[in-house]
């Protein structure tokens, strides 16, 4: 094995191989940009019938869903009439195959449609709130990969060190707390006892960058720190298995290179793979927990819009939240394959 | 308008730390305000001396219920006009107000915006004057075709705020502006019934410039009383209307009350400012006034504890209430208590279609102790559906089956056994109560389960039909409005488990056939006349028969508390007032903070 080999634990998100591996890899240079531009437009295809997947069962799902949306709209003391003309009114007195391909054919157009409980454009209402959701989960990864990056190659320096088991017994407790209750001790400490920070509300960029940050501090702490307990522990493993098991570390410090390089030149190069793989796998799980954390901190972000739109089986809405996070999800997977390729050579120059 | 919504930041050492522990499992508790019964007044706030004028004040809401406008602040189309009476209250004023004393008590309906109403000897027509000389925000006059524009439009474009009236027919349509027709059509759905709208402006009429009349088919006593939670209540600006267009007007209606819309984030956020031009010398006292949509209970309490607001409506969770009666730096005032929970027996099928099972249910339960053990005593006992802060109240019934757990378990023996299921909306103190109730029903020998479900699936069950018993509040400040009397023990209704009419297999049957039980007939007697003697006797003759049909046992009334930071002062805030269906109101116009 040689100090480029890509650790077992570097697999696609998608479950499959790096190219690398195949056989079927980049035969380029990542810079004439075209196989990577090829791989680009793919998956992108690829995206599209599975974002229709998507959209069928999530329309089958708040199909199935217990409950009359217009009756629970409409409140317990209104009349038949009252509740009818809500129906009429969120469009529920069509068929579903109607609503459904009625919606459908309305994205092919560009028109998202509107919200069936306040009438707005869904394409405004997602403007305004992307810009929030954006923010708070790109911060998330920034917070979360800054804490654990350098805690993780700390902790596998002395392996079994007073500084490596006091991370793990931290990581073990970080990840133990629901980011809801980490999300109140934030607020009891931060915003009611320090007064530091808001508790609730969200500041615009445009509004200026520290009031703006100071907004999504808590917010943005509360969805890392569980990411960077899971990242720290997942990547100290790593980097210790490496260190005690792999060829090339043996070659390196039989050449003299420092204890310290070979763990950050050859064994957090190969680590980083898995790390990566992990990255991308955990967009669902980030875009899902801002759904919690924005409706504790009042942040009008897409969390909160899917939600709402959720309780209230606003189709049009959670359709599209749906769509985006999807969309998301696979972008974000498609930069960690473009990311292997940066990051292994074989990828990049297409040698064996 | 701008867009962009004021923000507060913390408040540096206003509020203190309070203890963690018991407060985090609370999180996501508190989305359905309503179900909280309540009386009296907290930690109250000392003499508060003259109001001042200035300031800014930060109303926390719960985004489950008041926090919620998503289908927008026009009152003709919002399907929310009664959670969001706050909002409504300061933007719109009123033409009738819910005021009472200043520890509660002698709740009554005041004219507003309105100098006067007057029922006629039959009931039948009700004559409603309005103040002179008052205009909208936009400059234009609150005159009695405005009020007639906005009267047919909220009762005709589907707000399910708009109250269900038995207006005349065939009344002959006077004499009508053709451009106040155009521009009422132009303010109406397309598809509107034209039919029913010329019987409406039959049967209500401008009749000069300040009078207005509403022609009744059948007399309605709640009419007046229910108006400070429907839409009639609610007058904006046609001008506005026709310059903004639907959509703009729906995000910043234009109108006469204290307050004007400054900034609108839907759901989220309402700021508001001073209208200059109000009606009331020297009113509103706030410069500004924001509306902070928060999740739950919990967060808006810490909200309040960190300096980003200065108030919250409607605190239900017991736990909070508790923390903040005992937290120095804020004001905490427990509304006068209007609806008692109840547990809905449904007596249309096994088991309680059997009378001896729904008496041992009376039997078994035991609501004092439940107010002992979980409301601190705090809460009214009731064994009807009225409270102390409502209208009609009577404390006890006649022959009501008072806790005797020996006489549960007799007639759970005679029966053979007795297993139960009893639902309840999924709050804490609900579940709290269903908890108890199970541990007291089980010391009678009857088998409970809990089903706990959110408000939807809850109206959902309660349409199949298919549930046995159910905790839920019921009543509201007037028996027949709001989801009073009518809508828990009505036959036709689909909230009611009580017997169908004899001859009627389903409620759409009896509703086709006409056909009544003799409780429906009370009730719809009681809120069928003017005459306020009569209908307590009704509403006493209603409670009698729903105590001797053992239909459902009443237990505690408690009101949603309201919590302020110290300095802040205002009727509904720091003085009780009747919640006329769930939050205590609170008339804004007269909200102060100590400068």
């Amino acid at each position: 094995m040689t100090d480029t080999a890509v650790h077992p634990h570097a697999a696609r998100p998608d479950g499959t191989k790096p190219p690398g591996r195949q056989g079927r890899g980049v035969t380029q240079g990542a810079g004439s940009g075209s196989p990577l531009l090829r791989l680009f437009g793919r998956r992108l295809l690829m995206t599209i019938p599975l974002l229709l997947a998507i959209s069928v069962l999530v329309f089958v799902l708040l199909e199935m869903m217990p409950g009359d949306p217009a009756r629970n709209q409409a409140g317990m003391d209104a009349s038949e009439e009252q509740v009818e003309a809500v129906r009429q009114r969120m469009g529920l007195d069509r068929p579903a195959p109607e609503r459904y391909f009625g919606w459908l054919f309305g994205l092919f157009r560009g028109d998202l449609g509107q919200s069936s409980v306040s009438g707005q454009p869904v394409a405004d209402m997602i403007a305004d709130r992307a810009p929030v959701t954006l923010e708070l989960v790109v911060l998330a990864f920034v917070v979360s990969l800054g804490i654990a990056i350098p805690v993780a190659l700390m902790a596998a320096r002395k392996p079994g060190g007073l500084f490596d088991r006091a991370t793990m017994v931290v990581a073990m407790t970080m990840l133990a707390v629901p980011n809801f209750v980490l999300a109140m001790l934030l607020v009891l400490v931060f915003a009611i006892t320090l007064q530091m920070l808001p508790a609730i509300g969200f500041v615009p960029l445009e509004d200026g960058l520290v009031p703006n940050l100071r907004s999504v501090a808590m917010p943005v702490l509360a969805l890392a720190v569980p990411l960077a307990a899971f990242y720290t522990r997942f990547l100290r493993g790593d980097l210790v298995e490496q260190m005690n098991s792999a060829d090339y570390v043996d070659t390196a410090r039989s050449k003299g290179v420092r204890p310290g390089l070979v763990l950050w030149l050859h064994a957090f190069r190969n680590s980083s793979f898995g790390l990566l793989t992990i990255v991308g796998l955990n967009i669902g799980t980030l875009v899902g927990g801002t759904v919690i954390i924005e409706q504790i901190f009042a942040m009008p972000g897409m969390g909160m819009m899917m939600l709402e739109g959720a309780m209230s089986q606003d189709v049009a809405v959670v359709q599209m939240c749906v769509f985006i996070f999807a969309a998301v999800a696979v972008l974000a997977n498609l930069v960690v394959d473009l990311m292997y390729a940066v990051l292994d050579p074989r990828i990049r120059y297409g040698s064996h | 308008m701008s867009c962009r919504p004021r923000q507060k930041g913390p408040r540096r050492g206003v509020l203190g730390t309070v203890a963690l522990a018991a407060s985090l499992g609370l999180v996501l508790a508190g989305c359905g305000a309503g179900d909280a019964g309540t009386n009296a007044s907290g930690n109250g706030e000392a003499a508060a001396g003259e109001p001042q004028s200035g300031g800014d004040l930060t109303v926390l809401l719960d985004a489950g219920y008041s926090g919620g406008w998503d289908t927008g602040l026009d009152p003709a189309t919002s399907n929310s006009v009664g959670a969001n009476q706050s909002l409504n209250s300061a933007i719109f004023g009123g033409l009738f107000t819910l005021e009472a004393d200043e520890n509660g008590e002698n709740a009554e309906i005041v004219p507003h915006q309105a100098e006067s109403y007057e029922f006629s000897e039959d009931g039948l027509t009700l004559t409603v004057k309005l103040r002179e000389g008052i205009t909208f925000s936009d400059g234009t006059p609150m005159d009695a075709e405005a009020v007639l524009w906005n009267w047919i439009r909220n009762l005709s474009s589907g707000s399910t705020g708009a109250p269900q009236l038995d207006l005349a027919q065939d009344q002959p349509v006077p004499e009508l502006d053709q451009q106040f027709l155009d521009d009422l059509y132009a303010a109406l759905p397309e598809d509107v019934d034209q039919e029913l709208i010329e019987q409406r402006l039959g049967a209500i009429r401008a009749v000069d410039d300040v009078t207005l009349e509403i022609e009744l088919a059948t007399a309605n006593g709640a009419l007046v009383n229910a108006m400070p939670y429907n839409n009639l209540n609610l007058i904006a600006s046609p001008t506005a209307y026709q310059e903004m267009g639907a959509q703009e007007f729906s995000q910043a209606p234009v109108a006469a009350g204290p307050f004007t819309v400054e900034a609108n984030r839907i759901s989220e956020r309402l700021d508001l400012d001073k209208n200059e031009d109000y009606f009331k010398d020297g009113l509103p006292y706030l410069d500004e006034l924001s509306f902070q949509s928060v999740a739950g209970d919990q967060v808006m309490y810490q909200t309040l504890q960190a300096g980003q607001g200065d108030a919250i409506e409607g605190l239900s969770s017991l736990t909070l209430i508790e923390q903040a009666q005992s937290n120095p730096q804020v004001t905490t005032t427990l509304g006068a208590p209007t609806s008692p929970y109840v547990i809905q027996l449904n007596t249309r099928k096994a088991p309680f279609d059997d009378k001896k099972a729904r008496e041992a249910i009376y039997y078994a339960t035991d609501f004092e102790a439940i107010n002992e053990g979980l409301f601190g005593g705090q809460g009214d006992m009731s064994q009807s559906f009225t409270a102390s802060g409502g209208l009609f109240h009577q404390q006890e019934v006649e022959g009501y089956r008072t806790y005797d757990p020996e006489k549960a378990r007799e007639l759970v023996e005679e029966i053979g056994g007795l297993t139960v299921e009893l639902g309840t909306t999924d709050i804490v103190t609900a579940r709290q109560v269903t908890t108890a109730l199970q541990t007291q029903w089980q010391d009678a020998g009857i088998d409970v389960t809990i089903d706990s479900k959110p408000l939807g699936d809850v109206i959902t069950k309660f349409g199949t039909g298919e549930w046995e018993s159910m905790l839920q509040t019921a009543g509201a400040w007037d028996p027949a409005a709001g989801i009073g009397v009518g809508v828990r023990f009505g036959s036709t209704s689909t909230y009611s488990g009580t017997p169908l009419p004899e001859g009627a297999s389903t409620a759409a049957e009896a509703l086709a056939g006409g056909l009544q039980t003799d409780l429906d007939q009370v009730i719809q007697d009681a809120a069928g006349t003017v005459d306020e003697q009569e209908r307590e006797q009704l509403y006493q003759q209603a409670a009698k028969m729903i105590s001797d049909e053992a239909y459902g046992p009443f237990g505690i009334a408690f009101s949603p508390a309201q919590v302020v930071r110290k300095g802040v002062h205002g009727p509904g805030l720091t003085t009780p007032i009747p919640a006329l269906a769930v939050n205590p109101g609170v008339i804004y116009e007269r909200v102060w903070v100590e400068q």
